[in-house]
């Protein structure tokens, strides 16, 4: 009885196009923020900030990117990880030859190399569709990751092979502790989703989604596949390469061409698919979802084992565990995640009457 | 007395906005169209019928621009056509509707009509992102336009529901709106009418003749059900085997000689 | 440019085309029978030889470790089909190939979980590093070895398909799945027969591979090389598999000697992908591969 829309009337065309329309949306969203922005902050320890929840967040942002491309814009990707690598290596780059730039200023600087190189790899997509796609994006992802492990001139030739990402300082304020770095991540990931969230609403959106479900009918209404693909591809490739730059700076501490493996691309698609193909909400649900189950499936292990268990075993069950899921989820729920909390909602809207 | 009216349109309207010159098309061996000449005039409803295969969604094609004719000439509103990528001949003001429903089967009625609108609405990435200024304009001021659409076609009610959960008849009504929110000038519907049950088709006539009437959209059909060609449509043209056997006035056709041979076959 | 050390390489690309052929191979029945993309194949290939390497290693002798290997991979192809295929009949071909992507994960999981993951060394009996010469180049025994299993697989295979009942059966639901429901052949047996096939070719592949370059995690990776080999043969062409193996193999050797020195190495990782986005950008269906016609 909680959830109902009804007495709820519209009055303008404006207030129906809002980014909630229904009241109750919009006062779960502020308390959403609010739990994000003040509770968390309050009470959650240093451990849950810098390894759970800023590589959520990090790791949603690129489930999200990659969500613009395949489950609006119909494009699978599985170079994912080589777009993020792109923003981490532009940003770093950036800032090692020019010291006085700001890093927000990098991280932007990341976003757009990426988007140039997604849109380059992108070009493939107006020829090709589904998994011939996917072909071509692994050409990107195995190419981007020669390029920055082969040329030293990326790596500043450091001589290791690893390098620190410079610290993180604007307006005086140094993000060097799990807190800010929380609540940089937080704004950035909020202001983006946001981004997305209007997109996809907007004509860009409704042309990537056209294209996704019956590209001859979109090109038959006036939409150039051509341009609506290559944005999909850039706007997409432009977030994987903030959340490569931020994995970088923020979760590592460490530009290296290894974090961005194939294993990892793998790892943003199948939140994608798990958290639902589509939705913005599906991103964060995916990622939350892929990011505890190995702490669970841990601890789990832990517990019932006794420690007997190797880590490696239980890295071992984790793929299965993760296969599993991966296959579950599309057989009971193609769209995922946010598609379940979307059913929910409906029935919620009806009780507690049947329909 | 209707049908002199029907005439009387047809004098009225001598105005031609397509004229077809002798085009041919084959796929591997097969050939799909020979030398088929086909004048459309403003205004016009135009029905397209012929036996299964006689090359009628071909010419369809061919006019909407997925095809391109390998022999002849396509002339729009007096001007030669090259050969056009499909997206811009929605801009010369050419829509159309899909013999197999082509809806996008994930978005709601409101966006796929919406979607119809894009190629009037003006793109700027960062403005929509945020949803600012005129960005957020032209979204409410197109949703006008589409409500309009939605209150013609009858289907308030579904606004909202995705399309892939609406009935076969409503779904090819949302098609006709999302083809019409393009403020087309020549609209092709590929049958229109296939698979319907009677009020469908009465409720589908009913829109055809309206948009024709209201819009003044000239109107290309492509339908099977004769009773439904021969009451509506302003002329008729018949291809078989990929060749033009007749086109004139719905009166007239129906008595042609080879026509009905190539219905009913020669004995 | 020195002839014989060009023709030494181009060999050496040609023979190891091959082994990549063999795991395209199985790829490619299982295309041809069903329209998936099976991302599965490369795991299939580490389950079967580390099944094997673990049965030999308990003391059962080749054959029958061969055999039982068998089994299991037979009764992987029934689960399969169980458990993954049937319930997602009709869906997208895009979601089928994303559920082999989670499949690919179990197996990983699986056959190292139920064997191990550590390198299992893996000796048929041949000699790795024998080699014999043809002029003044230097040709490796064992790829030679290779090469000719692979060829023997595919026109077994090939006349399997041509000539037996299963195989037409085969080709009339890889034409259309109605269709052949329609006069009476069970999909599901089919499906099971297929990947069957795949498990006996994964065998085959892992073995070959497994004793070049010892049973371990690495060899799963080996699929990443057989899709470029499908781009360029075409998915759904065996002697497709086999062309694109030899042009994959010659190919990527070729530029690494060749080309690899002037731009810092190690380009056999990407340039079978920049071949094949080549050929899918001039040809998507790629050589042998049936044109794909879209219906309005």
């Amino acid at each position: 009885m909680i959830y109902r829309e009804a007495g709820q009337f519209k009055t303008s065309y404006n207030s129906d196009q809002a980014i909630l329309p229904i009241f109750q949306d919009r006062v779960a969203m502020v308390l959403m923020l609010l739990f994000a922005f003040v509770v968390i902050p309050i009470v959650a320890n240093d451990y849950w900030l810098g390894s759970i929840l800023v590589p959520f967040l990090v790791l949603s942002l690129a489930a999200l990117g990659l969500n613009v491309l395949t489950g609006y814009a119909g494009q699978i990707s599985l170079g994912t990880a080589g777009f993020m690598a792109v923003g981490a290596f532009a940003a770093f780059n950036l800032q090692i030859r020019i010291p006085e730039v700001p890093f927000l200023l990098a991280f932007v600087w990341g976003g757009l190399w990426a988007a140039l190189v997604g849109v380059i790899f992108g070009l493939p997509s107006l020829r090709i569709k589904g998994f011939y796609l996917a072909v071509a994006t692994l050409a990107a992802q195995f190419f981007i990751e020669w390029l920055f492990t082969h040329f030293d001139w990326f790596t500043n030739y450091s001589t290791s092979g690893v390098i620190t990402a410079p610290p993180m300082k604007m307006l005086g304020i140094a993000f060097d502790n799990p807190l800010n770095k929380y609540l940089l991540v937080l704004c950035i990931v909020v202001l983006l989703a946001f981004a997305v969230r209007n997109l996809v609403r907007s004509e860009v959106g409704r042309a990537w989604m056209a294209v996704r479900d019956m590209d001859i009918a979109a090109a038959a209404i006036g939409i150039n596949l051509m341009k609506t693909k290559l944005i999909a591809f850039g706007v997409s490739s432009f977030i994987c390469g903030v959340a490569g730059a931020l994995w970088a700076y923020v979760v590592l501490g460490t530009v290296e061409p290894q974090a961005f493996d194939i294993s990892r691309s793998f790892e943003i698609l199948f939140m994608v698919v798990i958290g639902g193909l589509g939705s913005v909400a599906g991103a964060f649900l995916g990622a939350a979802f892929i990011v505890l189950l190995p702490i669970l499936l841990n601890n789990l292990g832990s517990l019932f084992t006794g420690g007997q268990v190797s880590t490696g075993t239980i890295s071992h069950i984790e793929y299965m565990v993760f296969g599993t899921f991966i296959i579950f989820f599309l057989i009971v729920e193609p769209n995922g995640l946010a598609r379940l909390w979307q059913i929910g909602k409906e029935k919620l809207r009806l009780w507690p009457f049947p329909y | 007395m209707i049908k002199s009216q029907a005439m009387e349109k047809i004098n009225q309207k001598k105005h031609q906005v397509m004229r077809i010159q002798n085009v041919s098309l084959s796929f591997g061996g097969l050939k799909a169209l020979i030398d088929v000449s086909l004048e459309i005039y403003q205004k016009e409803i135009l029905a397209i019928i012929g036996p299964n295969g006689a090359g009628k969604s071909c010419m369809l094609n061919i006019i909407s621009g997925i095809y391109t004719p390998e022999e002849g000439t396509v002339i729009w509103k007096g001007k030669k056509r090259e050969k056009v990528a499909p997206h811009n001949i929605a801009k010369m003001g050419i829509a159309r509707t899909f013999q197999n429903i082509a809806l996008f089967t994930g978005m709601t009625v409101l966006d796929n009509i919406l979607t119809g609108r894009n190629l009037l609405m003006k793109r700027g990435l960062f403005y929509e992102a945020m949803f600012l200024g005129w960005a957020r304009d032209q979204e409410i001021q197109h949703r006008k336009k589409v409500e309009e659409i939605i209150d013609f076609l009858e289907i308030q009610a579904v606004r909202k529901v995705p399309v892939s959960r609406l009935p076969y008849g409503i779904q090819k009504r949302v098609e006709l709106g999302r083809a019409l929110a393009a403020e087309p000038e020549l609209l092709l519907l590929d049958e229109p009418m296939a698979g319907m049950n009677v009020e469908e088709k009465e409720d589908m006539c009913r829109f055809v003749l309206d948009v024709n009437e209201q819009f003044g959209t000239t109107i290309i059909l492509i339908e099977h059900d004769m009773g439904v060609v021969m009451d509506i449509s302003d002329r008729v043209a018949v291809l078989d085997y990929g060749r033009k056997i007749a086109d004139g006035l719905p009166k007239d056709v129906r008595t042609d000689q080879k026509v009905i041979d190539a219905y009913l076959g020669v004995g | 440019m020195d002839f014989w050390f060009f023709l030494e390489v181009l060999i050496g690309g040609l023979l190891s085309g091959v082994m990549y052929s063999l795991v395209a191979l199985g790829f490619v029945l299982i295309f041809k029978a069903s329209g998936v993309f099976n991302f599965a194949q490369g795991a299939m290939v580490l389950f079967a030889a580390l099944t094997f390497v673990r049965l030999v290693e308990y003391g059962v002798p080749m054959i029958g470790a061969a055999v039982l290997t068998m089994i299991v991979m037979v009764i992987l192809a029934i689960v399969v089909e169980r458990l993954v295929l049937r319930p997602l009949v009709n869906q997208d071909l895009i979601i089928l190939f994303m559920a082999t992507i989670g499949l690919n994960y179990f197996i990983e999981g699986m056959a190292q979980t139920v064997w191990d993951s550590n390198v299992h060394v893996l000796d048929l009996g041949i000699d790795e590093y024998a080699a014999f010469e043809v002029g003044q180049a230097f040709i490796n025994k064992f790829d030679v070895m290779a090469a000719g299993v692979a060829g023997a697989l595919v026109l077994v295979l090939s006349l399997f398909f041509q000539y037996t009942a299963i195989g037409r059966a085969l080709r009339a639901v890889a034409d259309d799945h109605q269709g052949a429901l329609s006069v009476g052949i069970p999909l599901r047996h089919i499906w099971i027969y297929v990947w069957s096939t795949a498990g006996l070719v994964a065998l085959v592949a892992g073995l070959v591979w497994g004793s070049k370059l010892g049973v371990q995690f690495a060899i799963s990776t080996v699929a990443l090389k057989a899709i470029p080999v499908l781009i360029i043969g075409g998915f759904t062409s065996i002697p497709g598999a086999i062309i694109g193996g030899l042009i994959v193999g010659s190919g990527e050797k070729l530029a690494e000697v060749y080309l690899g020195p002037f731009v810092g190495g190690a380009i056999e990782n990407w340039f079978p992908y920049m071949l094949a986005m080549v050929v899918l950008m001039i040809r998507p269906q790629g050589i042998f591969g049936e044109k794909i016609i879209e219906r309005v």
